[in-house]
């Protein structure tokens, strides 16, 4: 019903089941050397993992394990990841501060970005604010680049582990348009 | 007075869901401030049962087991509504889209906010007596909003339906936890946001789920223990291919290719274990008849029919089953193998119609996604009539494509959960109607596995149209509009219909708003700051009628959140 487009979830990390902050501090250290201290990436094609969804964080995690998801980067860190090695590692990247980052967004593209994202019913998704919920990936304040390059897979079917909500509608969005919510989207903070 | 201290690990939670605004999501906390409720309230089956003929308490979401919500108080009038000021305003912690109907019991008010708070408060001043925090599971999974839309209260419980999709059930004097159980696995796309209705000792409940390819169902619990009783499938395991209908309830072509489907199911009929339909909203009550009337929302996933055919029963229809052992006592379906997602969500209306011969009936009413009021005969489901469109309908029913196909009314549109009212002395059914053009795009996509929103395509606004909302009465034995009222926004929420000539129900930009109910015009205008999205409710204390409406805004349509409950009197 409710339209669909929404949908959210939204994980309370908590204590049971092994979603252990602590624990996945330990386990997170191989993971900061690109994706940056507490998750706060400064390589702008590495995604910041500070604050985003500890569901997503999961899904993703598990995703690039069974081959859903390919990042030829990502392999030796997942191949023997544990469901709770990927719950602790989720926790303790939901519950990390995101900082802003450097990109100065261009005032013009992020004005169009911002109308584009609501004709295209994003916050549906993605929530007020493009803060994420549940699966659905907290956006706001991501890098530029890394926001460009996976609404890019998505639309050339690079990336296709979105169960095609994404995929359809990157084909409405010109490369403009990408650009346009890539400053909208990592403007926001 | 009792506190207990929240888990340690929630505080790590906490952060991840910050940016959202609420406190406390994953603790379950009790904390009291003030007094407990003085007496325990002590709600039979027979306040249950009359509650509609009464003006001192409101008792279920939709105003009685009929759902006409129509308040036969009637000391607010068109003649002193302008007079209509606030008395108290309930803030909560949660500053999130809110849907729900306070439920009023003996001067103390129980409401619900998103994440599954339970805040009980003196109606009269509105000081808080208990607040209850749902400790939340660890996986959530939903579509269109953290929302809650209220309690049930039977003797002295209440009970609610949560995002990780467990039944609760809560002493209703101090707000304790009396027991709690699983209604189906929320790793797999379940969720509860409707109030649960009561009656004859049996909690009854729907689920959410249609976007994450669940198997949907309406389910009966014991009052006493949260013993499962009986469970409804709204999908058949057998026979769910249906008529292979090719025409909707309209008799307007589907533009099915059948002969595709029928060979496909052929090869594989599997999918019916996650084809949706899910029960988003309350089911009305005939105790003579000893049945239950709900609607069933859409398949699964909502515009990529490839991989489910059939007329995926009993999806997008209206279903009566018995009361005492949930089996099918008849069914009507509105759209066979909806590939548009305008399914059936707002709560059927019990009422008598008139039939096509003039001679009056039970009956019972529907508004669909559609614009279109649909009226029925009680005893076999069957279509007496259908009302006029209420918004605008175009190029019906053109199939999804990939760059996407414009049709009205978009996927947001017609009646969405919103509850309509109906007026016993005029013979009106008041909708909310919701106009925002969209266009619809498909896309392939394989089942998941419930673990993530599955559409199969996307909707788009068409950003060089105009949205707007529009208020409807329509006279159910003709089927015609008798008045519009127009508003800037799409409308989400409740109405609420009363015995002193009045309509009342909110918009997006906050404005919760009094029409007469025989002519649409606006008697009377409050803004309270966020989205008047929820549903309003009228109660008695103090010999004084009361108005009371939650303001939260909404998640699906994006309107401005806020955290509060309105409360009005008449000085």
């Amino acid at each position: 019903m409710q339209f669909a487009l929404a949908a959210l979830a939204i994980v309370a990390a908590q204590a049971a089941w092994g979603q252990d902050v602590e624990a996945g501090r330990q386990k997170a250290e191989p993971c900061l050397a690109c994706h940056g201290p507490n998750g706060n990436s400064t390589v702008p094609l590495f995604p910041i993992l500070a604050g985003q969804t500890a569901r997503y964080i999961y899904l993703q995690l598990k995703d690039f394990q069974e081959g859903r998801r390919q990042e030829p980067q990502m392999d030796p860190f997942v191949a023997k990841l544990s469901r709770e090695d990927m719950f602790d590692l989720a926790a303790f990247f939901a519950a990390q501060k995101p900082r802003p980052t450097p990109f100065k967004p261009d005032a013009e593209k992020a004005a169009r970005g911002e109308k584009k994202a609501a004709e295209t019913l994003c916050t549906m998704c993605h929530l007020k604010g493009f803060m994420g919920q549940n699966e659905i990936p907290r956006v706001a304040s991501q890098h530029y680049e890394y926001i460009v390059k996976q609404m890019r897979d998505f639309k050339a079917g690079k990336r296709t582990n979105d169960a095609g909500n994404m995929a359809s509608v990157s084909k409405t969005l010109s490369d403009g348009d990408i650009d346009d919510l890539g400053h909208y989207l990592a403007g926001l903070y | 007075m009792k506190n207990t201290t929240p888990a340690p690990s929630v505080q790590l939670l906490l952060a991840a869901a910050a940016f959202i605004v609420f406190g406390g999501c994953a603790a379950e906390t009790m904390s009291q401030k003030g007094v407990a409720v003085s007496a325990v309230p002590e709600v039979s089956q027979a306040m249950l049962t009359a509650a509609g003929s009464q003006s001192q308490n409101w008792l279920h979401t939709n105003g009685d087991y009929s759902q006409l919500r129509y308040y036969p108080g009637g000391q607010i009038t068109t003649g002193n509504v302008g007079k209509l000021r606030v008395k108290f305003v309930v803030q909560t912690e949660v500053v999130e889209s809110m849907e729900t109907a306070p439920i009023v019991v003996d001067g103390t008010m129980y409401l619900t906010t998103a994440y599954n708070h339970v805040y009980a408060v003196d109606a009269d001043t509105g000081k808080e007596r208990w607040h209850h925090k749902h400790k939340m599971g660890p996986v959530t999974t939903f579509c269109c909003g953290p929302n809650n839309r209220g309690v049930a209260i039977a003797g002295g419980r209440l009970f609610m339906g949560t995002l990780d999709a467990k039944l609760v059930a809560l002493d209703a004097k101090t707000g304790e936890r009396l027991w709690e159980v699983q209604i189906a696995d929320p790793e797999k796309g379940y969720s509860e946001t409707m109030a649960p209705t009561v009656v004859e000792d049996k909690v009854l409940v729907g689920t959410n789920g249609g976007e994450y390819g669940i198997r949907g169902f309406v389910k009966a619990f014991a009052a006493a223990d949260g013993k499962l009783l009986w469970t409804f499938y709204t999908i058949p395991e057998k026979g769910h291919e249906g008529v292979w209908a090719v025409n909707d309830a309209t008799g307007r072509n589907m533009k099915r290719d059948i002969a595709a489907e029928k060979a496909r199911l052929a090869k594989d009929s599997s999918f019916w274990q996650r084809l949706g339909g899910g029960v988003w909203m309350n089911p009305a009550v005939d105790l003579t008849a000893r049945a239950l009337w709900f609607v069933v929302g859409n398949p699964s996933p909502d515009l990529y029919g490839a991989e489910r055919p059939g007329d995926n029963l009993y999806t997008n229809s209206l279903v009566a089953v018995s009361l005492d052992t949930g089996t099918l006592k008849c069914h009507f379906q509105y759209i066979a193998h909806d590939v548009w997602d305008l399914d059936a969500v707002s709560p059927p209306i019990l009422v008598d119609v008139k039939d096509q011969a003039g001679k009056m009936i039970p009956g019972v009413i529907h508004g669909g996604k559609t614009g279109h009021i649909y009226v029925h005969d009680r005893s076999n489901c069957n279509l007496v009539r259908f009302s006029e469109a209420m918004i605008p309908q175009e190029n019906m029913w053109v199939l999804p494509t990939a760059a996407g196909a414009r049709m009205l009314p978009g996927a947001n549109g017609g009646v969405e959960w919103s509850p309509m009212s109906f007026d016993p002395t005029t013979r009106l059914a008041i909708a909310l109607n919701l106009h925002q053009p969209m266009t619809y795009h498909v896309e392939a996509a394989e089942y998941p596995g419930g673990s993530k929103l599955w559409l199969g395509g996307a909707f788009k606004v068409i950003p060089t149209e105009k949205q707007w909302g529009r208020v409807a009465a329509v006279d159910i034995d003709t089927g015609k509009v008798v008045w519009r009222h127009d508003t800037e926004q799409p409308l989400i929420g409740g109405g609420l219909a009363t015995a002193g000539g009045l309509y009342f129900f909110g918009e997006g930009n906050g404005s919760f708003n009094a029409l007469d109910s025989k002519t649409g015009k606006k008697l009377w205008s409050f803004n309270c700051g966020a989205g008047a999205n929820a549903m309003p409710i009228s109660y008695m204390v103090g010999g004084k009628q009361h108005i009371a409406m939650g303001c939260g805004g909404n998640t699906q349509i994006d309107y401005k959140r806020g955290n509060s409950v309105f409360v009005f009197t008449v000085d």
